[in-house]
């Protein structure tokens, strides 16, 4: 009972939205799409809805070719990133609507409707306008409202981006419950999004998509752990992962006049240029270390991102405090080696500090 | 999206549309090849004699075209700018807002020909108020109606009220629905009206006013109403638009043919004069 | 310096509005009037300047027979002939409308812009064009000098007006909505009159609106295709014009055909206000 794509390609104008995608969905599985903007994460939701037609590929269903079911007979619901609610019916008439559509009789729709209220906590909210609610409130409603419909297939496209950073939490630890206990197990969930913190949060298989293309697929883990490319790397951290141009000898890596100790993983590298990647987060200030010169100074929260150069490097650290930094002020950092990845000149990934040793 | 039902959403408007219009279009075409006249009503066929005529023998068609144009072009630019100006005062808070905006709405909803009636005695030379209160202020009688050229301008002002308010509704519209944000931004710039208008207002407006001129244009060069009450397309032939003199082609001098074949071309030339115009106009405000 | 330019602002709306209003005042003068106090010198206020009559109007609602000039039939002759069109080329206007802003269509070179700018073009033809091959049209299938001809030939005037107005309008609500309404298990056509529909009345209104306009003042084809079965409203006032000029009943009755409109002007006031004109007309 699977929902299978197979080479689906999109390509409606001069650029591919959907370039020989294929995967295999199985029931009471979290995938989430992993992308930038116009990377085709809402093409690929849209052709699965049924709203697009793929050129090329199939695509099938419970071992039904899904091209000969038109949207309104699919089993799917979506939840929009742009609140999309009735207008013109109030909250209770906005989640019996597929219902009603679906002529299910009067008792199964007051249970069923009263079930996905209480699932995103809006008991009391049935006679409300939709224009009287919030932002996070109407997004429950279409949440709701796609609960309400029991379908088999439940794509949700960036549902969190236009709410505010505190409801967008809060929202994805409710979603999280949601998913997890709230839906049956026949369900598929296909989540899209663009923050890789959202992705790892949420826990689910990722499917890394840019420019139409897959470029990973696996447990979201292991998107963490070994991105296969540089561009993969670049999707799936925020910060970017900082990307450095060096050369390995036998016992150091070199690049931009400083020197590290190469790390054990990289042992079995071979000694040439590589593009060495390192998260934001594994470089510390070190009195002992490097000198870089501070470009700019964010703070976010309580951490302190700061983006420094020397020579013609640039970096991004991650710091766990606020503190007061200028720019120009330099200070000394130090990287955590063991946490260095090495991608060859073409962008694959050759060395992980999770596992992967390709030398 | 892409599906089946789409053709009968589509279909029925457009074929009742065709199917009204695909007799007289091709009766037009063919009436327009036949000398069909007073002499010998049948539909006989002259092949393109007509259309020589038209364009080697007739000055009087293409002068009906300038002046025609000159009217259209004429009103549509006042009725631009007194109804954006007119928009502009009533958009913002101001005495008795309602009370203007529904008065400044009341001559489009009057049916042209029946207010030309009351604008031709109004303006009549010797029993027409404008006449005699300008005679009270000693100015002498202003030939309103038999004067070839400022009959031009009677036409033009009787116009120009009728139609003002389309504009202006346009306009209006346009405006209250403008975002909000710049007009902040030029507050807390502190620019003046003039500057705010220049370099906020107008630019914002430029989609929606290429939209409402357009239409304007559309609609006025059709004028006929106003000649045919006001002036009869007089005094001689000071204020024929093309549309009248197809008129006295047709159905005064019974010259069905050659009517016919005005009638085509008068298309043919509107339809390309108007793209071209909306192409350009668009291009224009574009590149602002 | 602002004093300046409100002081000028009000000149020029008052202005405008005398100038707005000037020929109905004239023309309320003009209706209560008789023949000497029009022939003789211009005459404005009523028992200053002349003895006022109801003659005019009381002429309007006497039959021909009686020597009045019946005006209440063709008043609502135009009613019915301006509604009706105006109904069916809303309702295919706005099906079309629907289509073109929703759906692609692609026939050859022609695409969905062409489309709509075949419909919004019908507006370019003059009546004149039209009207003699209309004469011969109607008069072949028997339908010359009847309401029903008359319908026929307004839904070609009316229906680039719905067009333009509903696919403007329909481009501003999101297809998103119309995608959902699709998920939930509507077809296209439910999708549209249980989803779309409801919210697009702010448009209809106005489309309607422009239509009983454009319609109710349609001069020239009913004066073509039109001789005495049936009589429009501003065929009868002009006709009256031909004739004696009796200014009074022709004051009286310009009065009396511009009225309904008026009350269009408050209801378009009233939503311009309330913020739904604006969406619906850009």
């Amino acid at each position: 009972m699977n929902l299978i794509g197979e080479n689906i390609t999109y390509k409606p104008d001069d650029q591919f939205h959907l370039n020989d995608v294929s995967f295999n969905f199985k029931k009471g599985n979290l995938y989430t799409i992993l992308g930038r903007t116009l990377s085709g994460k809402t093409t690929f939701l849209k052709t699965i809805a049924g709203l697009l037609n793929p050129d090329s590929g199939n695509l099938s269903f419970e071992e039904k070719d899904f091209s000969k079911i038109p949207v309104w007979e699919r089993n799917v619901a979506m939840v929009y990133q742009q609140f999309i609610n009735y207008p013109h019916l109030n909250v209770y008439e906005n989640i019996i609507f597929p219902l009603k559509q679906r002529k299910l009789s009067q008792d199964q729709i007051k249970t069923d409707v009263e079930e996905a209220l209480k699932t995103v906590g809006l008991i009391g909210f049935e006679n409300r306008k939709i224009q009287e609610l919030s932002g996070g409130q109407q997004q429950r409603v279409a949440l709701a409202r796609s609960l309400a419909k029991k379908a088999k297939i439940l794509l949700l496209d960036e549902p969190l981006v236009n709410l505010d950073y505190k409801l967008r939490e809060q929202l994805r630890e409710e979603f999280k419950k949601i998913f997890s206990e709230g839906m049956s197990q026949e369900t598929i969930l296909i989540y899209s999004t663009t923050d890789p913190q959202e992705v790892m949060e949420l826990n689910g298989e990722v499917i890394v998509l840019d420019e139409g293309k897959v470029l990973q697929k696996g447990p979201a883990k292991e998107i963490f752990e070994n991105p296969l490319n540089l561009k993969v790397a670049e999707i799936s951290n925020d910060p970017p992962m900082n990307i450095l141009k060096g050369l390995k000898n036998s016992d150091d890596l070199n690049f931009e006049n400083i020197s590290i100790k190469s790390p054990k993983h990289f042992k079995n590298l071979e000694n040439q240029n590589y593009n060495f990647g390192i998260r934001a987060s594994e470089i510390k200030l070190d009195d002992n270390g490097e000198e870089f010169e501070i470009e700019l100074a964010e703070i976010s929260g309580s951490e302190t991102l700061l983006h420094l150069k020397k020579g013609n490097s640039k970096l991004i650290a991650l710091i766990e405090e606020v503190m007061n930094f200028k720019i120009h002020q330099k200070v000394k950092i130090n990287f955590n080696s063991n946490k260095f990845y090495a991608f060859n000149q073409s962008g694959e990934l050759v060395s992980s500090p999770y596992g992967i040793n390709n030398g | 999206m892409n599906f089946k039902h789409k053709f009968v959403f589509l279909f029925p408007g457009l074929f009742v549309l065709i199917g009204i219009l695909i007799f007289p279009i091709i009766f037009t075409i063919r009436l327009s090849l036949s000398g069909w006249n007073s002499y010998t009503p049948e539909m006989n066929f002259i092949g393109i004699t007509n259309y020589i005529r038209l364009f080697t023998d007739d000055p009087r068609f293409w002068e009906s075209f300038f002046r025609l144009s000159f009217l259209s072009v004429t009103t549509v630019i006042l009725q631009y700018v007194i109804g954006f100006a007119l928009a502009l005062m009533v958009w913002r808070e101001i005495k008795f807002k309602r009370f203007f905006r529904v008065i400044f709405l009341i001559p489009m909803m009057t049916t042209p020909v029946i207010m030309t009636v009351i604008w031709r005695t109004f303006f009549h030379e010797s029993l027409g108020p404008v006449n005699d209160l300008l005679g009270n202020i000693g100015v002498k009688p202003i030939l309103w109606l038999s004067d070839p050229v400022i009959a031009k301008f009677t036409v033009i002002i009787v116009e120009v009220w009728q139609w003002t308010p389309f504009m202006f509704l346009l306009l209006l519209a346009g405006l209250l629905s403008l975002p909000k944000e710049p007009f902040l931004a030029a507050a807390i710039d502190g620019a003046s009206p003039f500057r705010k208008f220049v370099y906020v207002t107008f630019p914002l407006m430029a989609p929606i006013s290429i939209g409402a001129i357009i239409i304007r244009l559309i609609e006025a060069s059709k004028i006929m109403d106003t000649v045919f009450v006001l002036t009869s397309g007089g005094p001689g032939t000071a204020t024929e638009t093309s549309s009248f003199y197809i008129y006295i082609k047709g159905l005064r001098e019974f010259q069905m043919g050659y009517a016919a074949t005005l009638s085509f071309t008068y298309l043919v030339i509107m339809i390309i004069s108007l793209t071209i115009i909306a192409k350009v106009l668009t291009k224009l405000m574009i590149k602002e | 310096m602002e004093k300046l330019y409100t002081f000028l602002k009000y000149t020029f709306i008052t202005l405008w509005t005398v100038f707005i209003v000037a020929p109905f005042l004239w023309a309320v003068s003009t209706s209560f009037k008789d023949f000497q106090s029009v022939n003789s010198k211009v005459t404005y206020i009523p028992w200053l300047d002349f003895e006022p009559t109801l003659e005019g109007w009381r002429v309007l609602v006497k039959s021909p027979a009686r020597g009045g000039v019946d005006i209440v039939e063709p008043y609502f002759n135009s009613i019915f002939v301006t509604c009706t069109a105006s109904l069916v080329s809303i309702v295919l206007g706005t099906l079309a409308a629907y289509a073109l802003s929703r759906f692609t269509f692609k026939a050859g070179f022609v695409r969905n812009n062409d489309i709509t700018f075949f419909f919004i073009s019908q507006r370019i033809m003059p009546p004149i064009v039209l009207s003699i091959p209309f004469f011969i049209f109607l008069s072949t299938i028997g339908l010359l000098d009847s309401l029903l001809g008359l319908v026929v030939v307004y839904i070609v005037l009316l229906m680039p007006i719905a067009v333009w107005i509903m696919v403007d309008f329909f481009n501003r609500v999101p297809k998103e909505l119309d995608e959902t309404a699709l998920i939930d298990g509507c077809n296209p056509y439910q999708a549209f009159y249980k989803v779309v529909l409801p919210n697009s009345i702010p448009g209809l209104i106005v489309a309607g609106m422009f239509c009983i306009i454009f319609g109710w003042i349609d001069f020239f084809f009913a004066f073509i295709l039109t001789f005495t079965e049936v009589q429009l409203l501003p065929v009868k006032v002009v006709a009256l014009n031909s004739s004696i000029t009796p200014w009074w009943s022709l004051s009286a009755s310009a009065l009396i055909s511009v009225a309904p409109l008026i009350i269009v002007a408050f209801v378009v006031e009233r939503y311009l206000s309330k913020g739904n004109l604006s969406g619906a007309l850009k």
